[in-house]
């Protein structure tokens, strides 16, 4: 027997009204349409587009904060925005730029109060929030007030109070946004942890491409508010660049080779980086040539960084 | 001289940009006017047509243009000074040529002048309209009332420069501020004529300069030609002048001592 | 029940953080009382001069004065978002709110204290100690007239902020709030013809402080069942003009901002 997707999008749109009505401002922007994907449990996917695509709209929707005009969802079986309260109870929410923790207060008593909000017993709320302190080695943040923890503790605290009441689905809209970069690897890592752990469903939204390679298996790409890509991670990169980057450790100086479909990029006396065109060569021609014509030690292929992948997809006529 | 003009001009261009401040501030203005000239004309009918020798319509009168002396400025004043000793602008702006406080005074000025003359204009409106159609009880004192109010916002302009100081050194301008204001609504003559104090009090608001920014106009525009009224202002303005020029230059020899 | 327990604790929440916040605390109290009591100087000296005006004279204020501070005291102090509805509307603040499993409205009246305006609720409970000749009966008529006006007050600037969700701009809101307090603290009965009407029913600030006075001095049955059906129609019609509201909530979207 199948199992029912957790997030089921239909035809999903949002159309704002600018301006006052009947004013010479007044017109109407569609933020999102006809939007369209399905989403299984246990899955981990990244939602992304420049800004302005119309991805904090879509979150939104799918958590009941806003009504669509157009189109129907389903989340664990519910509509987000007649049965809010039945649905939060089962899903967490994380909004990069809106804080669930006060402020003022220390994380455990946000925790507290968050305990009571969604019905958690003493002794369940103390379970869970001994459980996150280990798992995000945040036992000495939880105690200190929110004012006082640098924007990367916080974020952590953020998640682990997203995680209290245990949801299917985690939403998350630019979680990493202003975090350094060992703060958005360890953010990435966590939620890695929970999806395998408790098999949490991930919805993340982003327009950092790094978020993306380390969590995602699967990425919707929408761009003016419809979505122009559904797929693997992986597929993205095979599809729609045919081109692989070689990175070439040199004994000592050597001339560039000249391989057809090949494109030295880099040179320095002990390095090499090179771009394959694989449609035109393979990559075990380029290699064997390369081995036979440079004094190697080192030698690594890599995909071609995502970012270079989602410009072209953005760059693609509306259609 | 030509800096104190160029100022108080700019200032009030800026002002007539503001037409939405503007329009809540009428509004306002407009709403305070009624509500507390309808108190003040039930309490003259109920008190046998005048209350200390205003009749209802001097005291409609009263109330217009005492309202129109206060509401015409930007109340957060003392705020904005204290806020700004505190954050250094002042040092940007001592070091013009010209004196600090007279470019902030004039400059404050001019943007209180556009307001003052569309609330004074609108005022003696609703002055006619809610005295029932009367109007000024006496026209040669409600022209001595136009200068009048001039030097009531400016009187209130300096003092509150002057108080400003003390509020950056006791460093809580907003209870300094909340305690200015109340002495305008009492002893300055704005909510009641300062007549209907008791009178130990009301000899003690006279010498006070409060009475210069609301009473000193009101006074002239409910009917009562006293043109001492004007040349008192001018007095307090001169004083509470001296008082801002000296507490300012304190401060600034205190932030070359703090380094700024 | 689940939704009370979620109110309590995120009220606590709320003291703890106004607690956390307290500093600058006494200094904005003090000014508000000094403000209060500027108020009381302006109404002793106003009565001691005029005598009586339309049935209202110094203590009959001073009572409306108790009720006003006090039921205005709580409502701002307590429910510190009340006046902030329309704000939180147009500035996508409601997200918070609408991502937990609360009633919306109530959370977010609950999830904000106002330390300083718990200085007007004191003084306003002092002044009906010590101007109102609190007699037991008396006192409980106090006690429940100060909780239907809050809930009038309550219901109205709900209502007021509410509109925001329809106009996308505040300015029913804070002109609403304004209104309500100045009108308010005037003895309705210096109003004549329509802005007399207008204190009863649009801006119904005669309901939150004359009206609850009067009772405390002559307390009369059907008066006070008016009062209640008018506290039930601002809370109920609050709660109708939020809800509705809600449904063209933009959180704050780029494309609408004024």
């Amino acid at each position: 027997m199948a199992t029912d997707p957790v997030i089921d999008v239909a035809g999903l749109g949002k159309t704002f009204a600018t301006g006052r009505a009947g004013s010479r401002k007044h017109k109407a922007v569609e933020a999102v349409r006809d939007i369209t994907f399905h989403v299984e449990p246990g899955e981990r996917l990244a939602y992304i587009g420049p800004n302005g695509a119309g991805k904090s709209t879509s979150i939104k929707m799918l958590t009941g904060i806003l009504h669509p005009t157009a189109g129907r969802a389903e989340v664990l079986g519910l509509v987000p925005w007649q049965d809010r309260r039945r649905l939060t109870m089962r899903i967490g929410t994380l909004f990069g730029q809106r804080s669930q923790l006060w402020f003022e207060l220390t994380p455990r008593q946000s925790f507290r109060m968050l305990g009571a909000i969604f019905g958690l017993d003493d002794a369940r709320l103390a379970r869970r929030t001994h459980e996150l302190a280990e798992l995000f080695e945040a036992d000495e943040l939880f105690d200190a007030p929110v004012r006082n923890l640098s924007l990367g503790q916080r974020m952590r605290c953020e998640l682990a109070a997203c995680m209290l009441h245990e949801p299917e689905i985690l939403f998350l809209d630019e979680p990493t946004i202003g975090l350094d970069l060992l703060g958005k690897q360890r953010f990435r890592e966590l939620l890695v942890r929970l999806n395998a752990e408790r098999g949490t469903t991930i919805f993340l939204t982003s327009h950092d491409v790094a978020d993306i390679e380390h969590v995602a298996k699967r990425v919707i790409v929408i761009n003016h508010g419809a979505v122009i890509y559904d797929d693997d991670v992986a597929a993205i990169r095979r599809t729609l660049l045919a081109t692989k980057l070689i990175e070439l450790s040199l004994e000592h100086p050597t001339d560039e080779p000249a391989i057809p479909g090949v494109t030295v990029v880099e040179h320095t006396p002990t390095t090499m980086k090179l771009v394959v065109d694989t449609s035109t060569r393979s990559i075990r021609d380029v290699v064997d040539a390369l081995l036979g014509t440079c004094p190697v030690t080192d030698l690594s292929v890599v995909d071609p960084p995502l970012e270079q992948v989602i410009a072209e997809i953005y760059g693609a006529p509306r259609p | 001289m030509k800096a104190f003009r160029v100022a108080v001009v700019t200032a009030a261009q800026r002002v007539l940009a503001e037409r939405g401040g503007l329009l809540v501030s009428l509004g306002f203005y407009l709403a305070v006017v009624s509500v507390v000239t309808s108190l003040w004309r039930a309490a003259a009918g109920a008190h046998g047509g005048t209350v200390v020798g205003y009749s209802a319509v001097a005291l409609t009168w009263y109330i217009a243009t005492s309202e129109a002396a206060t509401v015409s400025l930007n109340i957060r004043l003392i705020e904005d000074i204290g806020n700004d000793i505190a954050s250094g602008t002042i040092v940007a702006e001592l070091l013009r040529p010209a004196s600090v406080v007279g470019i902030r005074v004039a400059s404050e000025v001019g943007r209180a002048l556009p307001r003052l003359a569309i609330l004074s204009l609108s005022g003696a409106v609703a002055a006619f309209l809610l005295s029932g159609g009367h109007g000024p009880p006496d026209p040669a004192a409600l022209l001595l009332a136009m200068p009048a109010l001039v030097l009531a916002i400016a009187v209130n302009l300096v003092a509150q420069h002057a108080f400003a100081g003390v509020a950056f050194w006791i460093r809580d301008a907003r209870s300094t501020w909340f305690l200015y204001q109340k002495f305008v609504f009492i002893a300055g003559g704005m909510l009641l004529p300062i007549e209907v104090l008791p009178h130990g009090i009301e000899r003690a608001a006279r010498l006070l300069p409060f009475m210069a920014m609301a009473y000193a106009p009101a006074r002239l525009a409910s009917g009562h030609f006293e043109p001492t009224l004007l040349l008192v202002q001018a007095g307090w303005l001169a004083v509470l002048g001296a008082i801002a020029v000296a507490v300012f230059a304190a401060g600034e020899r205190r932030l070359q001592v703090v380094g700024g | 029940m689940t939704a009370a327990r979620a109110l309590a604790g995120t009220q606590r929440a709320a003291m703890a953080e106004a607690w956390a916040n307290r500093r600058g605390f006494w200094t904005q109290v003090i000014a508000m009382v000094v403000n209060d009591v500027a108020w009381i100087a302006f109404w002793v000296l106003f009565f001691h001069r005029v005598g009586a005006i339309r049935g209202w004279d110094s203590s009959k204020v001073l009572l409306l004065l108790a009720v006003l501070t006090t039921s205005a005291g709580l409502v701002l102090g307590m429910l510190g978002n009340a006046r902030r509805i329309g704000r939180l509307a147009v500035e996508g603040d409601l997200d918070a709110a609408l991502a937990l499993p609360v009633p919306p409205l109530a959370y977010l009246l609950v999830r904000r204290i106002d330390t300083t305006n718990l200085g007007d609720l004191a003084f306003g409970i002092v002044l009906f100690a010590v101007a109102g000749h609190p007699t037991p009966l008396r006192t409980l008529v106090f006690a429940a007239a100060v909780v239907v006006a809050a809930t009038i007050l309550t219901g109205f600037l709900v209502a007021a902020g509410s509109v925001a969700f329809f106009a996308g701009r505040n300015e029913a809101g804070e002109l609403g709030f304004h209104a309500m307090l100045m009108f308010a603290s005037y003895p309705v009965d210096v109003f004549s013809g329509a802005a007399k009407a207008l204190l009863y029913t649009v801006v119904p600030a005669a309901f939150v402080s004359a009206v609850p006075a009067r009772l405390i001095d002559h307390f009369d049955g059907r008066l006070a069942a008016t009062l209640v059906g008018v506290a039930a129609l601002f809370a109920f019609g609050g709660w109708a003009l939020f809800t509705a509201g809600l449904r063209r909530y933009t959180s704050g979207a780029v494309w609408t901002r004024a």
